[in-house]
């Protein structure tokens, strides 16, 4: 093992994406980019569902519209039942609440209609969540003796209120980014290096395997390193999310993570014969690791099946362990597991590549 | 003093196709070695075994008293693949200069000088920095030897290491090559041009796999009475199969 040979091919990974301006743009760039864009999505947004109220006469509708229009997502309009109807049937508002008018029919129940324009179910589901909460405590407040109104007082054990749907992605889009940019540019340019010959030059010089791939890992985590720090600073002074661990360890878990995806990417690469074959194994292990791994549904939440599937994902355990510092505050003696994980992932993957490259002085 | 390249009975098959068929021959130490013969005959299989790139299938083969593949002799030979194999994204110098780290060239400055020498020696001392994508093919082959070079190794393994390039640069290759076996080093070098082959010290004929005759050019030309080294060889290729002791 020497260090001066695996310092080289290091240098020479370094100094080859230097040179190539847009993957280089590619590491550092887009991902600012994809961030900014998720950013702006979720906390750029001006349009909230908007929902028209036709008041009716009854003691509740005061109680009823004031509680709506705390939600911060809703936005009310008071209307006339006609003038609502239509408004809806244009898709003008997403939903028309009609309060009772009294005083009704002996015999006949107090209804409250709502009408919903149905066409985007995530405005409709917000509405119905909206409503459902407002007219009970309506209620409560309206019929409170002394007058009081009830409260609802949230106390969290982790994140706060400040946190929202942006805080909580984040953390694992550091993860699933540098994952996947990696694994991409280490399968490229290994199969770059054999479809030119230099692999060939490579296994009859004195470098053996290891120093292969250890130089190969080192070049690419530096990069991957870089970008996971462009992006947690990214992330926490321009997108200001909240998080309450230590950055340091948010910076070190995707490190851990992106060495096995340098591993996977050299293993992975001899079984592609061109850069088109490479492009081929992002739906099989970037896809399912985008979907499974907790990004965007709980693992908790998934079918059986594919809960067992995603404990078997780096990623899963990646993002994870990125959540819990992140948001939870959790430090290096919580993830013994992940990390452990993590470094498994790593040492196998690297394993293989050393079995694939074996395979080269067939 | 053991020859530099040992060959007993070494075949090498990739599936069914016999690429190597049991060749057998001995290359001393301090000549130099052409490989002629036919595209697809072998040479360049054979090549990879010696330099440890390519298992053999069958046979031994002993390349500096090592059997081969074996790390252990990577240092102390020199290999120019049929194709360039070197970074088009780096310069010649970064090229040069990631090699030479490999191959254990120590020191900033003595590898700067090496590799200005050898820029000089091949006629690429104007394009040291420039990127080798903007090569052209004769200048890649030159570019691809500087490397072989680059360590100043025992035994020089080049896979037609002329092609592409004019007579001038051609003869003066030949005459560096020569100057590299006279002072000591082991060439070993394929080829199909016969001009190439008539200034070799030895000559190996190779068709299918299968070395038809391994001897100097002038005891090839009197074996087959020709007085022509490519009627010598296709008198050779004409009768296929004869062991070479037998000729
Ligand atoms: N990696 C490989 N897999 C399968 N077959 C191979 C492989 N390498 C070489 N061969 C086969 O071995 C035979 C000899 O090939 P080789 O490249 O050694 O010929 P060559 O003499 O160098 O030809 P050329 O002058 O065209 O370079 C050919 O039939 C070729 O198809
Ligand atoms: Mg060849």
């Amino acid at each position: 093992m020497s260090w001066q040979r695996v310092l080289a091919l290091m240098l020479r990974i370094v100094r080859q994406f230097r040179r190539d301006r847009r993957t280089l743009a590619l590491i550092l760039v887009v991902p600012v980019l994809v961030l900014s864009l998720i950013g702006y999505i979720y906390r750029g947004s001006g349009e909230s569902t908007r929902l028209a109220v036709v008041e009716g006469n009854s003691p509740l509708a005061r109680q009823v519209i004031a509680l709506l229009e705390q939600t911060s997502s809703l936005h009310v309009t008071v209307m006339e039942r006609e003038q609502a109807l239509q408004a809806v049937g244009r898709r003008e508002v997403d939903g028309v609440l009609v309060l009772p008018t009294l005083p009704v029919q002996p015999g006949t129940p107090l209804k409250v209609e709502l009408i919903l324009e149905g066409s985007q179910p995530s405005a409709a589901g917000a509405i119905i969540s909206a409503v459902s909460r407002a007219l009970p405590l309506a209620i409560i407040q309206t019929v409170s003796p002394d007058g009081q109104a009830l409260q609802i007082e949230p106390r969290f054990l982790h994140g706060g209120p400040q946190f929202d749907q942006l805080d909580y992605f984040a953390p694992t889009f550091i993860g699933f980014f540098a994952f996947f940019f990696v694994f991409l540019l280490t399968s490229v340019s290994f199969l770059r290096e054999r479809l030119q010959g230099s692999i060939e030059r490579l296994i009859v010089s004195p470098l053996d395997r290891k120093e292969i791939v250890l130089g190969y890992m080192l070049g690419f985590t530096l990069f991957a390193t870089v970008q996971s720090i462009v992006m947690v600073i990214f992330t926490v002074a321009v997108l200001r999310i909240h998080y309450v661990g230590e950055l340091w360890l948010v910076a070190f878990l995707t490190f851990l993570l992106t060495v096995g995806a340098v591993n996977l990417g050299i293993f992975l690469s001899a079984f592609a014969r061109t850069e088109l074959q490479v492009v081929q194994f992002i739906p099989i292990v970037i896809t399912p690791q985008g979907l499974l791994s907790g990004i965007i549904w709980p693992v908790d939440s998934l079918p059986r099946p594919l809960q067992w599937l995603a404990q078997a994902l780096p990623l899963t355990w990646a993002n994870e362990a990125l959540r819990a510092v992140m948001i939870r505050g959790e430090g290096l003696d919580a993830l013994g597991l992940h990390l452990a994980v993590l470094v498994g992932f790593a040492v196998a993957m690297a394993a293989l590549a050393m079995v694939t490259l074996r395979r080269e002085v067939a | 003093m053991d020859a530099t390249v040992v060959a007993d009975e070494v075949s090498r098959t990739f599936g069914p196709v016999r690429a190597i068929d049991r060749l057998t021959l001995e290359i001393p130490q301090g000549v130099i070695y052409g490989l002629l013969g036919p595209s697809g005959s072998g040479k360049t299989t054979f090549l990879r075994m010696v330099v440890g790139a390519l298992r053999p299938s069958e046979g031994q083969l002993l390349v500096l008293g090592r059997t081969m593949p074996d790390r252990a002799v990577a240092a102390r030979i020199g290999y120019m693949p049929q194709t360039a194999a070197l970074y088009p994204d780096l310069t010649l110098r970064e090229n040069l200069a990631f090699f030479g780290r490999i191959y254990g060239l120590r020191g900033r400055r003595k590898l700067e000088e090496r590799v200005e020498q050898l820029a000089s020696d091949l006629g690429l001392l104007g394009w040291v920095d420039q990127q080798l994508y903007r090569f052209s093919v004769g200048m890649l082959q030159r570019a691809s030897l500087a490397c072989a070079l680059l360590h100043q190794p025992e035994l020089l393994v080049l896979d037609e290491p002329t092609v592409g390039l004019d007579p001038v640069l051609r003869r003066s290759l030949w005459a560096h090559f020569r100057q590299l076996a006279e002072q000591g080093k082991t060439l070993l070098i394929s080829t199909h041009t016969m001009d190439e082959a008539g200034r070799c010290d030895l000559l190996g004929f190779l068709r299918g796999g299968r070395l038809l005759a391994s001897d100097t050019p002038a005891a090839l030309r009197r074996q087959t009475g020709q007085a022509d080294l490519e009627d010598a060889f296709l008198a050779l290729a004409g009768q296929p199969g004869i062991p070479v002791g037998e000729l």
